[in-house]
């Protein structure tokens, strides 16, 4: 799997000087991105795990962006002396560590998961319950047509493409800054896809409540985008609860 | 054309005088089969047993499609009207099937944000939720209380479906229990939840109990506890809003909100416990607009609410210590727990109170230990639910403390335990 972290665009999103203020207080907002070309079931599950990556750390659950942190407790284990502005080490890097090993299995699962079954849509839910949450997060990829390796495109061109488009879009800068939260993924995926990890929610509904940011994707180059019956595609909730942290 | 008259006719007149029955069909969490397929297995299941003795449940299947994908098939609740087991036959009833989904995510946590400090106020489940199953089964009252709270919420949801004028008729979905400590009454409330968002499946998506905790709601500013009451009702609001969604709130210990306003007429009330009163009372007329949320309050000092909430609760149910009959049927069900897990070892039947009355409590070597048990739950009379069900686990740690125990030592230990008990309760009034 490439790195497609060191030349993120929105890696000082708060840098850029806020003289647009063409965003409304609405609730809801939606950032499309129109790949052109078919891309594979794997770019979808990178693109996932890169977004939720990033939701977390604009929405103040992670205090650094997620591969900083890894290196950073990478280094705290092997024992290098770093200094710390904070007290209370012990308990935050417990937290810490918590944190960011479940963040490791559900990336892990993830990627099994988009091995078994097509993914039409991801849903990040931040505080509150699963059913009703502070705010949402759809990814959604229902109109993405899925090619096998050679005739899609590559991996990191795409993910370069979906992160301008939020870049330009903005949509963290006028959200506060939040509490920890409490994190649930739901993924969309078939009846009959056999995952082991993910529990079946067969009566979930999405929430129409609370702040909602859909980044929705698709293929310009395809005529038709499969279709995805509610009644074959079903939720499926992750079973670890995220919890955030700040530092 | 007159035969399809009197068919129809006939049918109406069945479905009014057949018993309804209910099924609980526990759905295995990582299963995906569909409702609708499950349904019909259970179906067949149960056409296959015409006739069942009382409540019964199924955990093994002959049926591989249910060894997959259930975890049990239960009829529950006939005996909550009729008293004892009787056969019952399914050919002639109206079957309810639930099948339904545990969540397992347990509480999370609604906070109301305050001056950069976040309060929790109130904790949410959604139903089914696994920390409840089995709560409804575990609460033994008579006086049929259970079918009581559930025949009111049913009439509430049939008002409400046909649009009654509440105007005209009025209900206010509040329900109050009241009693002793350690009765079960917050138990009840939830069991009660967890019960009606199984029953009300093919209505409702979900259920979501809201457990608010009072003394959160009171700031240490002068005049901002009312607003802060009016803050977790509007959270509330938001949630019953959607229409597919079945709402309870429960306010445990309801005095702490609703105490009454003319104790601050003589001065040892301050005036901000008069505006959460009033902000509660307002609220609650608020809410009863909407069909799908039931407020359940429980208190120990009914005495000290003010008389403004008592008129608007539609139930007010005491629940009192257990009976001697309802003790008997709580140690039983404790020792069957105890015999499953093999902690009472070899495994023996014990009578029921039927049986003993059949016989004429003769005693012999078949109802020996029943007796024995019937007299330490006369024995037994005046303790709570609550220390009921830890004297088992007591009685095992003060008298027994070996990994194996036959019923008949074990119920000698449990007698010297209720002895034990009403010891301490006289040295702790001594103390006092």
């Amino acid at each position: 799997m490439e790195k497609a972290k060191s030349d993120h665009p929105t890696r000082r999103p708060h840098s850029r000087p806020n003289a647009l203020h063409r965003r409304s207080s609405r609730e809801d907002s939606e950032v499309s991105v129109v790949f052109p070309g078919l891309v594979t079931r794997e770019s979808c599950c990178c693109f996932t795990s890169e977004l939720v990556k990033h939701i977390l750390h604009q929405r103040h659950q992670l205090p650094l962006p997620y591969e900083e942190l890894l290196r950073f407790c990478q280094r705290q284990q092997e024992g290098e002396v770093i200094r710390r502005p904070k007290k209370g080490e012990g308990s935050d890097s417990r937290q810490c560590q918590r944190s960011l090993s479940d963040l490791e299995e559900l990336m892990v699962q993830l990627e099994t998961f988009f091995t078994l079954t097509a993914v039409p849509r991801v849903l990040l839910l931040l505080g509150g319950t699963a059913m009703t949450p502070k705010e949402m997060y759809v990814i959604d990829m229902e109109g993405v047509q899925v090619g096998n390796g050679e005739e899609s495109l590559r991996t990191r061109p795409c993910l370069r493409q979906i992160f301008h488009a939020l870049f330009l879009a903005d949509p963290f800068s006028d959200l506060r800054s939040t509490s920890p939260m409490s994190v649930v993924i739901m993924v969309q995926g078939h009846r009959d896809c056999g995952t082991e990890w993910f529990r079946p929610k067969l009566n979930y509904k999405v929430p129409v409540r609370g702040h909602t940011l859909t980044v929705r994707m698709s293929c310009g180059a395809s005529p038709t985008p499969a279709a995805y019956s509610n009644e074959e595609y079903i939720w499926f909730q992750a079973p670890i609860t995220l919890k955030g942290f700040h530092n | 054309m007159d035969e399809a008259a009197v068919d129809l006719k006939q049918a109406l007149l069945n479905d009014l005088e057949c018993p309804q029955v209910h099924v609980e069909v526990h759905h295995k969490s990582n299963s995906t089969a569909k409702t609708e397929d499950i349904r019909a297995h259970v179906l067949q299941l149960l056409n296959r047993h015409c006739v069942v003795f009382g409540d019964f449940m199924w955990t093994e299947f002959d049926d591989v499609f249910l060894t997959k994908n259930v975890n049990s098939v239960a009829i529950v609740d006939t005996e909550l009207k009729v008293k004892g087991r009787q056969p019952i036959d399914l050919s002639k009833c109206n079957i309810f099937v639930n099948v339904f989904h545990l969540n397992e995510e347990g509480p999370s946590s609604e906070t109301l944000e305050e001056e950069n400090e976040d309060l929790v106020a109130a904790y949410h489940w959604i139903l089914p939720a696994v920390e409840f199953h089995g709560l409804w089964e575990s609460l033994i009252y008579e006086n049929e209380i259970k079918s009581n709270l559930l025949d009111y919420v049913t009439t509430t949801l049939l008002f409400s479906d046909k649009n009654v004028n509440s105007n005209l008729i009025a209900w206010n979905r509040v329900v109050l229990l009241h009693g002793p400590p350690g009765t079960g009454k917050t138990s009840l409330c939830k069991a009660l939840a967890q019960k009606l968002a199984i029953r009300l499946s093919h209505r409702y998506r979900y259920g979501q109990f809201i457990e608010i905790n009072s003394h959160s709601l009171f700031s240490k500013w002068f005049s901002e506890s009312g607003k802060l009451v009016t803050k977790m009702f509007q959270k509330i609001h938001e949630l019953i809003v959607e229409k597919d969604v079945l709402i309870f709130v429960l306010i445990d210990e309801v005095e702490s909100l609703t105490a009454a306003r003319n104790a601050s007429r003589a001065g040892t009330e301050p005036s901000d416990a008069i505006r959460v009163v009033n902000a509660v009372l307002t609220q609650i007329d608020q809410i009863k607009r909407y069909p799908n949320v039931v407020i359940l309050t429980t208190s120990n000092i009914t005495e000290k609410i003010d008389v403004a909430f008592v008129d608007r609760a539609d139930i007010k149910q005491y629940i009192g210590p257990p009976s001697q009959a309802g003790i008997f049927n709580i140690y039983v069900s404790c020792i069957e727990e105890l015999m499953k897990c093999q902690i009472i070892y070899p495994r023996q039947q014990l009578l029921t109170l039927r049986d003993l009355e059949m016989i004429g409590y003769l005693e012999n070597n078949v109802s020996k230990l029943s007796l024995l048990l019937n007299d330490i739950s006369r024995k037994s009379e005046g303790l709570s639910g609550r220390v009921l069900r830890k004297l088992p686990f007591l009685a095992h740690a003060f008298f027994i403390q070996s990994p194996t125990v036959t019923l008949e030592k074990f119920l000698q230990a449990l007698s010297l335990a209720v002895e034990r008990q009403f010891e301490e309760r006289i040295t702790l009034k001594e103390n006092v």
